[in-house]
């Protein structure tokens, strides 16, 4: 029944190759991912922005130009509650968290007082995840003592995903490596029977399509512009669920593209999330050599 | 009361499977100055439990010098400049003990510390792995609504090291927002050194700045540009470049010539 829907809807759209995709579009993928999230936040909210995400920094922003003006961040640098924003930076991305903000808490009591009280929106990037919403940022590899790949760590995530009602992913690039049948460890908490506090994941969003778990298993609800459904679950490595009324995502605005690109982030630091290899090595010497910061 | 000693004395201050913070996060406002001293040192110090919020390039110059036998942190990496190579090699090859920890288990773990008991409770953790990664850390039933709870255990720490703005002859120390887990360290460890970028005839209190009044520090030393590559907000930016340039002579197998100019750089030595 599932697949007889994916299918028809296959036969509706044209694949295309990723060139063909940027070439078609006034705005980039990295643009849509932002207009993503911002598109998440609702008016009111508190916002916590972990480090290095700059995808959902430049959303967030953009959700207090567009939609939502009275939300609030709480950032991991500075552990600070803020209101006012500036432009993202790399070298000088403290002028923004320390420059505005309204109060300091230092890290013990963000953690431990502050984020549990406030309960926060937060969006985490999953170096792996499951179909239900468990993900993982430990090491991949079964031997936890010779990992295949250390990585840096969990941050807070196995605190706040065991309690908070507001967690949300984003996947700059998709891929089997990330979407998988099996976790190597779980340190962030999904739809999980075990769970006795809180809200499995609501929301991810990748540079394929945007998904929820509606009913506890990851269910794509909208595939970005020249992306097929079939593309999608090709680069997934577990069987998607799929909304009944999936849909192409709605393209940014141009006064969303505006103020991403001439107010909110006009050095491209959001782009290092989405770039790879030299590419993204030439964009942060770029960055740092506009932010003297060399 | 406090000391004025040289940065070599502070580093002799270091002994041999101590446990030692570092101060700040990740690549802002570290000791940077206080780690080039200690790998100066003809015994550099051996199997250190490190331990920091967010650890960086400070911590991975002393886990690839082969000083680092425990690693305590929540996050081990460069940010934008990507994996803490010398750290992440270690790992992979079983070459360093980790203990996985979180926000909560070190927040916790130094609120139990301070308080003096042995541990203290939190809801994180549970329905994860996080607890067969760390069989160390017990449970504890709630004994007023039963619920299952981690016990994190309390954070002994011997050496705590942090960097500054400046500091006057009163031992009240400037510190600035970005402040981490600094304030907790100061009063978890059993001794703390603090590096400033400057010393004034007194330190005066801002908004804009974290004052820590004696008596905080036990130890302070002048230290120019001490946290160098990482930022010292607001006298200089995080110094991109450079973490670029290490990350490339570490991916190329070059740590040890990098270490090699990274010792001989002047520019935290006085006269």
């Amino acid at each position: 029944m599932k697949s007889d829907t994916q299918l028809a809807i296959v036969k509706m759209l044209r694949i295309q190759s990723a060139d063909e995709r940027i070439q078609m579009a006034d705005f980039t993928i990295d643009e849509l991912i932002s207009v993503c999230i911002s598109r998440q936040v609702v008016d009111g909210e508190v916002l916590a922005q972990g480090i290095n995400t700059p995808l959902v920094m430049a959303g967030f922003i953009l959700a207090q130009c567009t939609h939502a003006p009275n939300v609030r961040f709480a950032s991991a640098i500075g552990q600070s509650l803020c209101r006012e924003w500036a432009p993202l930076g790399v070298g000088r991305i403290e002028d923004l968290w320390l420059g505005k903000a309204l109060i300091h808490v230092g890290f013990a009591a963000a953690a431990a007082d502050l984020l549990p009280s406030y309960n926060p929106k937060e969006f985490f990037r999953p170096a792996q995840v499951d179909a239900c919403g468990n993900f993982n940022n430990v090491a991949f590899g079964h031997d936890y003592h010779r990992p295949r790949l250390r990585l840096p760590g969990t941050g807070g995530i196995p605190d706040v995903t065991t309690t908070s009602d507001h967690i949300y992913l984003y996947v700059p690039r998709h891929s089997k490596i990330t979407f998988v049948e099996k976790l190597d460890f779980i340190s962030g908490m999904g739809h999980t029977p075990e769970r006795k506090h809180g809200h499995g994941v609501n929301y991810l969003i990748s540079d394929y399509g945007q998904f929820d778990w509606a009913n506890g298993r990851m269910r794509l609800t909208s595939y970005h512009p020249g992306v097929s459904i079939e593309q999608i679950q090709k680069k997934t490595a577990f069987q998607l669920e799929i909304a009944p009324d999936v849909h192409e995502t709605p393209p940014p605005s141009d006064e969303e593209i505006r103020l991403l690109r001439e107010d909110i982030d006009p050095l491209n630091v959001r782009k290092l999330e989405t770039l790879g290899g030299g590419a993204r090595k030439d964009l942060l010497r770029e960055i740092l050599a506009q932010e003297n910061a060399l | 009361m406090y000391q004025s000693i040289p940065l070599s004395e502070a580093a002799n201050l270091i002994q041999d499977s101590q446990t030692i913070a570092l101060g700040g996060m990740t690549v802002y406002r570290r000791p940077v100055a206080f780690v080039r001293e200690l790998l100066r040192r003809p015994n550099r110090p051996r199997d250190l439990t490190l331990l920091c919020f967010t650890a960086g390039y400070e911590s991975d110059l002393l886990v690839g010098a082969g000083c680092v036998g425990t690693m305590r942190s929540v996050y081990f990496g460069l940010e934008s400049f990507g994996l803490a190579p010398m750290f992440t090699e270690a790992a992979q090859k079983g070459m360093i003990n980790i203990l996985e920890e979180t926000e909560a288990s070190i927040v916790m773990g130094m609120r139990a510390t301070m308080g003096g008991v042995g541990f203290m409770p939190s809801r994180a953790w549970i329905g994860t792995d996080l607890p067969k990664l760390r069989p160390d850390v017990k449970t504890i039933i709630d004994p007023y609504t039963n619920e299952e709870l981690m016990a994190f255990p309390a954070i002994p720490c011997d050496v705590a090291i942090l960097h500054g703005l400046e500091a006057d002859s009163y031992g009240n120390v400037k510190l600035n927002n970005n402040l981490g887990i600094d304030m907790e360290l100061v009063y978890i460890a059993k001794t703390v050194i603090v590096t400033v970028e400057r010393m004034v005839e007194q330190v005066e209190k801002s908004t804009d700045s974290f004052l820590l009044p004696a008596p905080g520090a036990d130890y302070i030393v002048h230290a120019p540009s001490g946290a160098w590559p990482t930022s010292c907000y607001p006298a200089y930016p995080v110094a991109g470049g450079e973490f670029m340039r290490y990350v490339d002579a570490c991916n190329a197998g070059k740590f040890d010539e990098y270490l090699t100019e990274f010792i001989a750089d002047r520019r935290s030595d006085l006269g």
